[in-house]
């Protein structure tokens, strides 16, 4: 069968024809809404028009079979509209409020979970991971399940003193918000990585490898026709692994998980906060991670025991200073070697080496410089084996 | 189609209450190879604690130049299905509302030509078609281009821009989100289909500073929405919301960054002129504060994720601008903010870390913002300037002092 | 310059470069304007032109897209060649 005709850049379809009626006539006149449960929410627009949600967990992977079900769902109760929200959930929008209670019944008979509204834990943004991501130190979705299955009251009733948002990015690339959740986990590739120095020769683009790392650690190679790199400067980010597979930066035996807490986005009472880090190792442990797991429920719980109520993660961790952090969340605090990437606007190094004002500009991890203002932390070859036991 | 692999470990995320992936992947793989053999590769990464994939640099469709990510399998040989598993990004529409027509008709499209697995969304935004071959990209994109869909962006380009839910549910909501992100959009479709920047650019914009979509530590450039005006208070529900437990110096008095409220048991009262919008008396009694007046929003730039410098959280650049239709001073001044750091970058650097390196005045100049407080957090805290003459002209011998 | 000209010169550039440094957009650009004596934007039409029919493409690497000469694998994915 012949195609149809292809057209270029039309941009997305307008968002209009998508809108239910009741928000096309309400756009932008919403008075008030209130949370009915853990999952449900009213808008009351000032024409007196109720628009009710109900939000339902996704695992962020659906089928099309699952699009299709949920699409059912939504023309039997919803005038066939539904929407999605920034963190993956399903939002059924009713306008009819006799369809309320039914939907609710027919999600719950068919195994949906309601819920995610309000001063809870929200659906977990993630990444890829082994699922298709090539660099991935981890799996995303895995760990997202094996988390959410332990958090899950947390998401559908249990109330916590303000919304708490978590974070899973699969290498330090971080494709989802981690650097700034309130609990973030990060997955670390904690080696540099070998070089196969007969294929790289063969399958890799020499200048473009080099080019690949920010932190200028490969050069070139030329007696084996090959890179090599430099161990003080990478940061096992595994950029030359996306340009060349030669360079393997996978490790099943020291890949693992670091966990950041206390950052947010929201401008309410506090500016936006990075989350900073808390506990710098964990071990890969497929299908469930149970250590990992637990040291979130733990951090999750000991903030819903001492914060003030709207008080996020990170505004409870600064009232109480992290030394208390530590001690009320029972983690051990380590030394991580700190990767020190200079920041292009510090210039304190120029007057002890002028030969590095040219580095300066790509990010050179510069052991001679003391300001911490930027960098990475690097879990070095030996911390691993110090890593908090938990 | 029958199954393939045995998956014990994967098995075990089919138990448990949270929705499981697995269970989507099991389901697509009862129709598709690709999502069949994806299924085996994941075990075996679950098993041997890795992943097999490889990063494909040169797919996409005829003309484009993102859109598409090439994914391969290092594994063809034990997960034929998987040899080629490319992701295809479709432009989301504005606040992620559909129809369920237009889902099925994308579901339809997609079980004929990929793996019938989705992200419903990447982190960009974009509805995220997970798995196809090459040979099927160019039949993907007329089927899905005839019916109004787009690509996504992806690569040094303009990536699909992205926006909280808005005018469309939401009370609290200075501008129109959707709008802003459909017109931004079609603006940029050149720059977003045709990869032509030193690296991404990314754009989001939230109705207030809430940030339903991370807009201030996930885009280039944070359009915030804000207003002028005074907060609108109805002393009826105050008393509502006292009447029903809130304990309003506690949680709102007290937690006001400025001050700038104080209640007396019967009366709330803002000091408006200390007020710095900061949304929290606003989200926790919605029923009783709104704000009135002028509505437009801040534009911020900068934030990115680590790579490679470090993390950076957007900062403000234009504290108000108005956002109303057609946009035109709106869409003039992302030119100009684009045009600087396109000029002076060098590849792979975001135009936060540009500023860090060229300095607010050459970025200020170029856009022709003039310098205001409101773009620093705080002023230098040293008398190290280097003086030009210029400046003596300009400023210094016509100024106040 | 007739634009059939400009094309050559643009193919003449990339494959003076190609496998020694990848070329983004800009850098082509502004090397072939340069060297011919014509606008970026003469050249930028007219690269866009080569790209829309396969002359040359748009790849990616590294985290930065650059512009190429496609491989005869390409043409023939995209039914450009036999």
């Amino acid at each position: 069968m012949a195609l149809p005709q292809r057209k270029t850049d039309i941009g997305p379809p307008n968002y209009e024809q998508f809108l239910p009626p009741i928000i096309k006539k309400n756009y932008g006149k919403w008075k008030y809404h209130e949370e009915l449960n853990g999952g449900t929410m009213v808008h009351v627009a000032e024409s007196g028009d109720k628009l009710w949600t109900v939000r339902v967990a996704s695992p962020r992977i659906l089928s099309t079979d699952t699009i299709r079900e949920i699409s059912d769902i939504a023309d039997k109760y919803c005038d066939g509209y539904l929407r999605f929200t920034s963190r993956n959930n399903i939002e059924f929008l009713v306008s009819n409020e006799k369809s309320l209670e039914p939907l609710q019944k027919e999600l719950k008979q068919k195994g949906y979970t309601i819920g995610g509204i309000g001063n809870r834990v929200s659906n977990i943004v993630h990444t890829q991971g082994w699922v298709h991501c090539h660099g991935a130190a981890t799996d995303a979705s895995g760990l997202v399940k094996a988390i959410m299955d332990e958090l899950f009251e947390y998401f559908t009733t249990k109330k916590l003193p303000n919304k708490v948002r978590l974070a899973v990015a699969c290498c330090v690339n971080m494709c989802g918000a981690v650097h700034c959740s309130d609990i973030a986990l990060v997955a670390l590739h904690t080696k540099v990585p070998p070089i196969d120095h007969d294929r790289a020769g063969k399958i890799c683009e020499i200048p473009t490898v080099i080019a690949s790392c920010p932190t200028r650690a490969i050069s070139p190679d030329p007696a084996r026709k090959s890179v090599k790199i430099n161990e003080e400067k990478c940061m096992y980010c595994g950029n030359c692994f996306t340009v060349c597979p030669a360079i393997e930066i996978h490790n099943p035996e020291s890949d693992g998980i670091a966990i950041m807490v206390g950052g947010k986005v929201g401008s309410l009472r506090s500016n936006p906060k990075f989350s900073k880090l808390a506990i710098p190792f964990f071990y890969n442990e497929p299908p469930r991670w149970p250590k990992v797991v637990a040291a979130v429920k733990n951090i999750l719980e000991t903030y819903a025991k001492h914060a003030r109520k709207h008080e996020r993660v990170g505004e409870w961790i600064e009232r109480i200073g992290w030394e208390k952090f530590f001690k009320l969340t029972g983690i051990e605090f380590t030394f991580v070697e700190k990767v020190l990437i200079c920041s292009p606007d510090c210039h304190s190094c120029e007057s002890r080496n002028p030969e590095l004002i040219e580095f300066t500009r790509t990010g050179f991890p510069l052991k001679a410089c003391g300001n911490d203002t930027y960098g990475y932390f690097r879990v070095f070859q030996q911390a691993v084996e110090i890593a908090p036991t938990y | 189609m029958k199954k393939k692999y045995e998956t014990p470990l994967l098995d075990e995320l089919e138990k448990g209450p949270w929705p499981s992936f697995v269970t989507e992947m099991k389901k697509a793989a009862q129709k598709s190879d690709i999502a069949n053999d994806g299924l085996g590769q994941l075990e075996k990464s679950f098993r041997t604690k890795r992943g097999y994939w490889k990063h494909g640099g040169i797919v996409g469709v005829l003309g484009y130049g993102g859109g598409v990510i090439g994914r391969y399998s290092s594994l063809p040989e034990e997960f034929p299905g998987v040899a080629h598993n490319h992701t295809v990004r479709i432009n989301q529409p504005s606040g992620w509302f559909y129809t369920t027509k237009a889902l099925r008709e994308i579901c339809d499209i997609w079980d004929k030509y990929g793996s019938g697995l989705t992200n419903l969304h990447g982190s960009t935004g974009d509805l995220v078609l997970l798995g196809t071959r090459t040979e099927n990209l160019e039949a993907i994109f007329a089927e899905y281009s005839s019916r109004g869909w787009d690509l996504g962006g992806s690569g040094s380009a303009m990536r699909t821009p992205s926006c909280c839910v808005g005018p469309a549910r939401c009370e609290w909501a200075n501008i129109d989100t959707l709008d802003i992100t459909y017109t931004l959009t079609q603006e940029f479709q050149d720059e977003l289909h045709r990869p032509a920047f030193p690296y991404k650019f990314k754009i989001k914009t939230a109705g207030c500073a809430v940030d339903c979509v991370a807009a201030i530590a996930r885009a280039d450039l944070s359009i915030i929405g804000t207003w002028k005006g005074k907060i609108q208070i109805d002393q009826n529900e105050v008393q509502n919301y006292a009447k029903k437990g809130m304990n309003i110096n506690a949680e709102i008095v007290n937690m006001c960054p400025t001050q700038c409220i104080s209640y007396d048991g019967k009366t709330l009262k803002i000091d408006d002129a200390e007020c710095s919008r900061c949304m929290h008396c606003i989200a926790k009694m919605t029923k009783a504060l709104r704000p009135t007046g002028e509505k437009g929003a801040t534009i911020l730039v900068g934030s990115k994720a680590p790579i490679v410098v470090g993390s950076l959280l957007s900062w403000v650049i234009v504290p108000f601008i108005k956002a109303e239709p057609p946009y035109t001073e709106l869409k003039a001044l992302i030119h100009k903010i684009i045009e600087w750091w396109d000029e002076n970058a060098k590849p792979r650097e975001r135009i936060g870390e540009v500023i860090e390196i060229k300095g607010m005045r050459s970025f200020l100049e170029y856009i022709g913002v003039p310098p205001h407080p409101a773009q620093i957090k705080f002023p230098r805290k040293d008398p190290f300037i280097f003086f030009k003459d210029e400046d003596f002209e300009k400023v210094y011998k016509k100024g106040k002092y | 310059m007739e634009m059939d000209e400009l094309k050559d010169k643009i193919f003449a550039f990339m494959e003076k470069y190609k496998g020694k440094k990848k070329l983004k957009e800009k850098d082509v650009c502004k090397g072939v304007a340069e060297e011919v004596g014509v606008s970026t934007d003469e050249v930028k039409k007219a690269l866009r032109e080569m790209i829309d029919v396969g002359k040359l493409m748009y790849s990616y690497g590294g985290g930065a897209s650059s512009v190429e000469i496609p491989s005869e694998e390409y043409l023939r994915e995209k039914g450009l060649i036999k």
